[in-house]
């Protein structure tokens, strides 16, 4: 098994519901995905790419197939833990199209408390914090709350929260649909940036073609299968 | 250290504080209550420690003057004082009577005790104008709640009363301020009847003026060597009357005067905890459905339950707390203003406070339930 793997999948199937209600989503994905990768993950709406990236996230429980996240074996044919939020919280970091900051913290406190359910001293989540708004522009805006940013600076906000962790994984659904062309391509190239720095795998949702030339794969659902282009 | 009940609190803080405000008026409520209740018991002790006497004798079969009426002949107080054991004994009566009172009529309890015998019933403690009963016709002493001034004049029955003391705190067991004639005066109140009844009771072939040297009971001193329940055993056994010693004078006025209005108040009390616990229920239940979709997404990336539970029952018994201070001072505000006597006590605000974070630890659960099932996906949608 290489250390470059980060996420591995082999026939991986979702379906939601029974009888009249029954859909497919996902059939026999079989895929790898390396650290340091930045993936785009593309296909029309409704074809399941929040779903597979939620079962990635283990937020979703796949019907059967095993995955692995970097060396663990999370999942064969259910959760290998009870604690999938564990996973979670240790391993993977989310992006979403909004930035769904808590608006009742202040900027740092949004960023620290992930840490702090990881029992990462105040000091050194604190410290890291500052030192990612730094790198995001907005070092200033540490102590404001989330209503008083633009909507550029909330997101990038977002983008730092899921590198609190120091993820081995980041999943990103439609992180730059909320954005503009320029910032969207700043936030694509801020993306790539970090799967090269922080040595972390990266799957990015989008429906914008523009953004796939900073992605280093192509990675889409076509009838249910996971392929790569 | 971030603190998520206390952030969350911070950005609301007006509204919080505006519904903590409301429950605690609740709390405040049930606080006064209780203080109704210690007051009843209060006000009932009041002649009874006042009087400070060790038995009561009362009509054969009866429960005494506090309860029911009890009639008795005024010279058992002789027969009494013929047994060894008792020191001093003394004829009492009690009334309810109307005084005038700013235009309009004014309940008072009034009682008549014999000027010249050897047990003032009026607490000189208590005395804060004038004198006791000096002289055995047409004077009274009255409680400050009348508003009565020394020297003033009361018309009461054919009579007219001058004002010779005032007391302060003297109440009877139903809040009724207390009022003192003499013994003679008293019994010309309660036993003689109007011209008009007199004739009519005439014509009917009833003799009129009836008993007045009747009294409602006689109270009575036992010698400090003497034991007062074996005391009571003895005069049992050869006066046809009811005995009573103090502390069983004490319990009929507390069990049977003010049992059945506790019983009535502890009811009120406890349907007004469990309106609070409902109220604060439903408000930790909004609260909580208003940061669905942040708990969703704290949820999603990760944060374990507890987290998120912490902050909900936190908040749950923060807004109980605040309530219960708020519920203070409310009482405290507002508690003279009633007309009966209320009496606010620490140990029973202690309770109340127990209770209360009680019902709001039962009371997060509404919001923690709603926590557990949250779906993580819900905010983030397709
Ligand atoms: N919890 C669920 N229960 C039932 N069906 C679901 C559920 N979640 C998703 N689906 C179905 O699975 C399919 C894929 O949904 P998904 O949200 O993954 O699409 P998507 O590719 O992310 O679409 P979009 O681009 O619009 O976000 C859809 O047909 C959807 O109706
Ligand atoms: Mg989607």
């Amino acid at each position: 098994m290489s250390t470059k793997q980060a996420i591995k999948v082999e026939n991986l199937n979702k379906s939601f519901g029974k009888g009249d209600a029954f859909v497919d989503v996902i059939k026999d994905a079989n895929f790898t995905i390396n650290k340091g990768e930045l993936v785009a993950l593309i296909a029309p709406s409704g074809a399941g790419k929040t779903t597979l990236l939620m079962m990635l996230g283990c937020v979703n429980e796949p019907n059967s197939g095993t995955m692995w996240l970097g060396d663990e074996k999370v999942f064969e044919n259910k959760w290998l833990t009870k604690e999938t939020r564990k996973i979670r919280r240790e391993k993977i970091g989310f992006i979403f199209q909004a930035h769904y900051l808590i608006p009742f913290l202040n900027i740092i406190d949004n960023l620290t408390l992930l840490p702090q359910a990881n029992k990462v001293a105040d000091k050194e989540s604190k410290a890291k914090a500052k030192e990612l708004l730094k790198y995001f522009d907005i070092a200033d805006k540490e102590n404001a709350m989330p209503s008083q940013l633009s909507g550029g600076q909330n997101q990038r906000v977002a983008i730092a929260r899921a590198l609190m962790n120091n993820p081995e994984i980041i999943l990103a659904d439609e992180p730059t649909a909320a954005l503009d062309m320029n910032r969207s391509v700043d936030v694509v190239k801020m993306l790539k940036k970090i799967a090269l720095e922080q040595d972390v795998a990266i799957v990015m949702v989008t429906h914008d073609d523009r953004m796939l030339e900073y992605c280093d794969r192509i990675m889409k659902i076509e009838n249910r299968s996971v392929v790569f282009v | 250290m971030i603190y998520l009940a206390k952030e969350d609190i911070k950005h609301t803080l007006g509204k919080f504080i505006v519904t903590a405000m409301g429950v605690g008026m609740l709390l405040g409520i049930v606080l006064i209550m209780i203080g109704v209740y210690r007051g009843m018991i209060a006000d009932a002790r009041v002649i009874l420690d006042d009087l400070d006497v060790d038995l009561w004798v009362v009509q054969e079969d009866t429960l005494g003057p506090f309860a029911e009426a009890s009639r008795i002949h005024e010279d058992l107080k002789f027969t009494l004082k013929g047994y060894q054991a008792i020191d001093k004994s003394e004829a009492i009566t009690f009334q309810n009577i109307q005084i005038p009172f700013h235009e309009k009529q004014l309940s008072v309890m009034a009682i008549g005790y014999d000027v010249y015998g050897s047990i003032v019933p009026i607490n000189t403690k208590r005395l804060i104008a004038g004198r006791t009963l000096q002289n055995d016709h047409y004077e009274i002493v009255v409680s400050d709640k009348t508003d009565y001034k020394l020297g003033d004049t009361i018309p009461l029955g054919r009579d007219i009363y001058t004002v010779v003391g005032i007391t302060h705190g003297t109440v009877a067991s139903g809040g009724d301020p207390l009022v003192y004639v003499s013994l003679k005066d008293a019994q010309t109140l309660q036993f003689t009847y109007t011209n008009k009844r007199i004739q009519t009771d005439r014509a009917r072939g009833i003799p009129s003026g009836g008993d007045a040297h009747l009294v409602n009971a006689i109270i009575a001193t036992v010698y400090p060597s003497y034991r007062v329940d074996a005391t009571a055993k003895t005069l049992r056994k050869w006066l046809h009357k009811g005995i009573y010693t103090r502390e069983q004078q004490t319990d009929v006025l507390t069990k049977y005067v003010v049992e059945k209005a506790s019983k009535q108040i502890g009811l009120f009390t406890v349907i007004l905890i469990v309106v609070a616990t409902i109220i604060i229920s439903l408000i930790i239940y909004t609260m909580t459905l208003e940061k669905m979709k942040e708990i969703s997404i704290m949820k999603l990336i990760g944060l374990p339950n507890s987290t998120i539970v912490k902050m909900i029952v936190e908040e749950t018994l923060l807004l109980g707390v605040l309530a219960f201070i708020f519920g203070n001072v409310f009482s405290h505000l507002i508690y003279t203003k009633f007309p009966k006597n209320v009496v606010l006590q620490a140990p029973d605000a202690l309770t109340l406070f127990i209770i209360v974070v009680i019902a709001s630890i039962v009371a997060s659960f509404v919001g923690v339930k709603k926590v557990i099932s949250a779906d993580p996906t819900a905010a983030i949608g397709g």
